[in-house]
Order: structure tokens, then sequence, then C-alpha cells
């Protein structure tokens, strides 16, 4: 789960599988944008960050693993293909933008310490003393804020709907206020602010994204292909257990001539339902009427009916 | 006494006709053949045979169709048997009973007609038609108590499967029937029966048992049929 304040929503629950993203990324980029996308799915976070129109950062994180860069995007591409990803889109600063990326490629130093435990004045006062350029992020189940600091001193609040950097700490203060809330504390080195590569330019996303749209159709393939397997040996089992039951049924009414009948009529219907089973009944019926009497074949279809059905609709 | 004889002989054979058409009309089309097989006896022998007083007794041509019909009636309960016993090994039975009925009447009457093209019939030659009628009972009687053992064998725990022994006890008594008849007809022992008189008298014996038997096996094993297969 990555942690992130909201800025200001441009498009919110999305279904990524529905867009060409690719093409949508591509609108972004000649219409200049600075933000980021959120790809939330049920195990998977990504995030990808626009500064005046460059993708100047993937993140992708699922179950405990992180993937950046193009590997991120190709992961995203392929959660949103496969559907159950909800995407919304947030507006940020440019400044804002570098430094959720810096923060983002960061290092976590501490991790969802409670907030009431910790000696936060001691743990400015270090920061300030290591002269530590990163980020605190207090948090609650609902609202997040960060507090960005450079070389030990703060450079400013974002909190949910801020679009820039603030100066005022009224709503960080608040989040910290909140009964459970945990903070991060999270170092950025300057290297890390200074690569801002546009993942766009020196990479094909169409490729990227074709490549994922084939993966997905050949597991969607393989699934159908899997499932269509296990019907079949479904089918097979059922076929079997009835075809065990009606000849059961059929020699304690008809003996051993009335099973060899249930055999052969059964191997005529390709599919055990309710309609072809009716044609079995027809034809057993016709056949039995050869050895037995109506009275004693009646029954024997009566038997036969109610146990394909607990067997066709076991609830 | 003879008289009595032969229509007490009559009115079984006219209750199992009766009783063979019925159950070939209402039960499945395998069955129809055998069961219009059994009706024929009665069309073909008993009534011109057995009924001394309807009008035409002694036109030979009725009697010659009589014999004939009584041929056509063992050849089709014996294709009947075989269908059954057919259905029996592979499980498979086609047509329709429309088509037996319709085929035995295209039989019959193209029979009539050979016959009506023909010269009249001569002693003679409806005594040779008779040692035909009779030699095709006798052989196939012998050939079918063999196929129903083996239908009985293949269904014998069945419903029905004892009424497959009462067909083998129709068949004992038919043989009886047909047998000594064909005995007496080969050996002329009505001719010479002052020469051969216990011999005659065995052979008619069994003549008129076999007959009296086999009327009451066939009304029997088809009436316990039609209680089964109802």
């Amino acid at each position: 789960m990555i942690l992130l304040p909201r800025g200001i929503p441009v498009k919110e629950k999305i279904d990524p599988g529905r867009i060409n993203l690719p093409d949508a990324l591509r609108k972004l980029r000649s219409g200049t944008f600075t933000g980021y996308l959120r790809f939330d799915a049920t195990q998977l976070t990504g995030i990808i960050i626009f500064e005046q129109g460059r993708l100047i950062s993937a993140l992708c994180e699922e179950k405990g693993s992180r993937l950046t860069a193009y590997d991120a995007i190709a992961r995203i591409f392929s959660a949103s293909l496969a559907g159950g990803t909800n995407l919304d889109l947030f507006r940020l600063s440019s400044d804002l933008a570098l430094s959720i990326h810096a923060l983002l490629h960061g290092h976590l130093l501490y991790s969802g310490q409670e907030i009431k435990l910790i000696d936060i004045k001691s743990l400015l006062a270090q920061m300030k003393e290591d002269k530590l350029s990163g980020c605190l992020r207090i948090y609650t189940q609902e609202h997040i804020a960060l507090i960005f600091y450079r070389a030990g001193d703060p450079l400013g609040f974002f909190h949910d709907g801020s679009t820039d950097l603030e100066t005022t700490a009224d709503t960080s203060l608040s989040v910290a206020r909140l009964p459970g809330a945990k903070i991060d504390v999270l170092s950025t080195t300057a290297d890390e602010e200074q690569i801002l590569v546009d993942l766009m330019e020196s990479a094909d996303i169409t490729k990227l994204w074709n490549s994922e749209v084939e993966k997905i159709a050949s597991l969607r393939l393989q699934n159908e292909e899997a499932e269509q397997r296990s019907q079949v040996s479904m089918e097979k089992e059922r076929r079997k257990k009835i075809l065990q039951i009606f000849g059961t049924v059929a020699e304690a009414q008809l003996g051993k001539i009335g099973a060899s009948l249930v055999e052969k009529e059964f191997e005529k219907i390709p599919v055990v339902d309710e309609e072809k089973l009716e044609l079995f009944y027809a034809s057993i019926a016709k056949s039995a009427k050869l050895v037995a009497g109506a009275s004693r074949i009646e029954q024997m279809l009566d038997e036969m009916r109610r146990n394909a059905r607990t067997l066709l609709n076991p609830r | 006494m003879e008289n009595q004889s032969t229509i007490i002989l009559a009115l079984f054979w006219l209750a199992a006709g009766g009783i063979s058409f019925y159950f070939s009309l209402g039960n499945a089309r395998v069955w129809t053949s055998i069961a219009v097989g059994f009706f024929l006896i009665l069309i073909g022998e008993i009534i011109p045979g057995a009924l001394p007083f309807l009008p035409g007794l002694q036109d030979p041509y009725i009697l010659t169709m009589g014999h004939i019909i009584g041929t056509i009636a063992i050849l089709v309960m014996s294709h009947g048997f075989q269908e059954y016993y057919v259905f029996t090994r592979t499980l498979e039975c086609e047509g329709r009973k429309s088509s037996v009925y319709i085929m035995v009447a295209a039989v019959l009457l193209s029979s009539l007609i050979f016959l009506l093209i023909n010269p009249p019939p001569t002693p003679e030659m409806r005594k040779v038609v008779r040692i035909v009628e009779n030699t095709n009972w006798v052989f196939l009687s012998l050939i079918n108590i063999d196929l129903i053992r083996k239908i009985y064998i293949n269904i014998k725990d069945s419903p029905i499967s004892n009424g497959f022994l009462g067909f083998i006890g129709v068949f004992v008594c038919i043989f009886l029937w047909k047998g000594s008849q064909l005995y007496i007809d080969v050996y002329n022992l009505d001719v010479i029966k002052d020469q051969y008189p216990i011999r005659y008298q065995i052979s008619y014996f069994c003549n008129f048992s076999g007959s009296l038997l086999s009327s009451l096996s066939v009304g029997g094993t088809f009436l316990y049929l039609a209680k089964l297969l109802r």
C-alpha cells in the first residue's frame, strides 16, 4: 500500500481496463499534465507521476515486492487489463510532483510508528542534526499528511486536497491528533531528486501495452481452456455417476438386459441435461417394452428421474 | 365324439388366437410378428379343419389356402423370434407394427392369387402342400426351441423370462402335433391304418393332444405375458 495524500482530483474511479492507457498517457503528456495517477487493485498499488507532461516516475507495490520504471508500468498495464483495478487522477504542483517522486523512491527509515509513543520533538531535532532530506508521513485510515524536509529544515506540508506545498501545519497537525495516527520517516538523496528521465520518451509504452494485451489474452485463453477441461472432466464424472445409478435401477427392474439397454441408450446422449435425458427416457421406455410391462417401466423411469434431478441440481 | 373333440379344439384355438391377436395390438413391434404368427394358426388351419359346419369347407381352394396360411404362420412367428433374439444380442429394434400387418396381408394375398391363377387344387396336390406345411412346422419348431432357449438365457433375470419357457412348451406341443400329422401323411397311415392300427392310434392321439395342448399353452403363455407386459 502506497500512502499518498490526494491532490486535486481530476478523474476518479475509472476502470483502466476499459481505456487505452498508452493513448491516455500520451494525452496527459501533450497536455503537460502535472500530478499522479493512482492504480488500486486488491493486492496492488501503482503510481505514475507526471511533471510538466513528462512521465518521471512509475512505482508498483504488490505483496511486499516493489517494481519501478518500465517494470512498474508493465505491471500496472497488466493489472489494468486483468480488470478489477481502480484509477484516480490527481493534479499537483511541479514541486510537489517532484517531492512525491523523491519520496516514493526514497528509503523508509521508520515505518508505522504510533505517534503517541514517539517523542516528536526529539525526532525533529535528530533530523535537523542529521541534516535529513526526506519526509514525515503522518496517517490514519482515512487521512494522510506529508511534511517535507530538506537538509533538516521543513519545506512545507502536503495533505488531501492540496495542489502545492503549504506553509501552514494545521491539517498535518490535525491528522497527527487523530486517534491511531501513525508516522513513517522517509529519507531522499540529492541524486534521487535529480533523476528525471521522461520514461515515455525513452521507451515505446504502446509496445509495452500491446505485449501485456497479448499476455492477458493468452492467459485468458489458457484459463478458458483449463475451465473447459475442468468442465469436461466434471461432465465425465457426472455421466459416469448417472450411468452407474441408471444401470443399477434398470437392472433391478429389468434384469441384466436393462443395464445393457441403459449403457447403449446413454451413449446416444452427448451431454447430460434435463432435455437430453427426456430423449433417453423415451428410448429406454421403447426398448424396455420388449421385456417388461408399462407399470414396471414407469416405476423404473420415476426412480431414474428422481436420481437424475438430485445429481443435476444438487441444491 | 370326434365332432365334439374338434369343436372343443376349435374353441381352444379360437381363444388362443384371439388372445394372441389382442396381444399383438398393444405391445412392442417384435411381439407383433410372434403374436400374428400364432393368430394365423387359427385362421389357416383350425377354422376350416375344426369347424366342419362352416360353409365352403369342401372347397379345395379354401382347404389349400388353409395349409398355405399355416406355412406362413410358422414363418412369421419364426421371423419374430429371430428378431427378438437379435434384439437381446444387439439391443436394436426397428420397424413399425403396421409394416408387419401389411407385409403379412400382402404375402397372404400373393399366395391366394398364386393359387387362383393355377389349376384347381386336387386332393394329391393338397396333400403335398400339407406335407410342406408340416415339414416347415416340424423343423422350424425345433429351431425355434433352440432360439427361444438362447433368448431365455439372454434375458433370464428379466420380468418376462418365464414366458419364453412357456414358448418352449408351446413348440414342444406343436412339434408333437405337426410331427405326428407329417408322420401320418408321409406313410399314408390314414389309408393303411388297418394294417398299423397302433401306430395310427398313437399318431392320431399325438396329433389331437398336441393340438389341444398347443392351443392351451399358446393361450396361457400369451395371457401370462399380457399380464406382465401391461
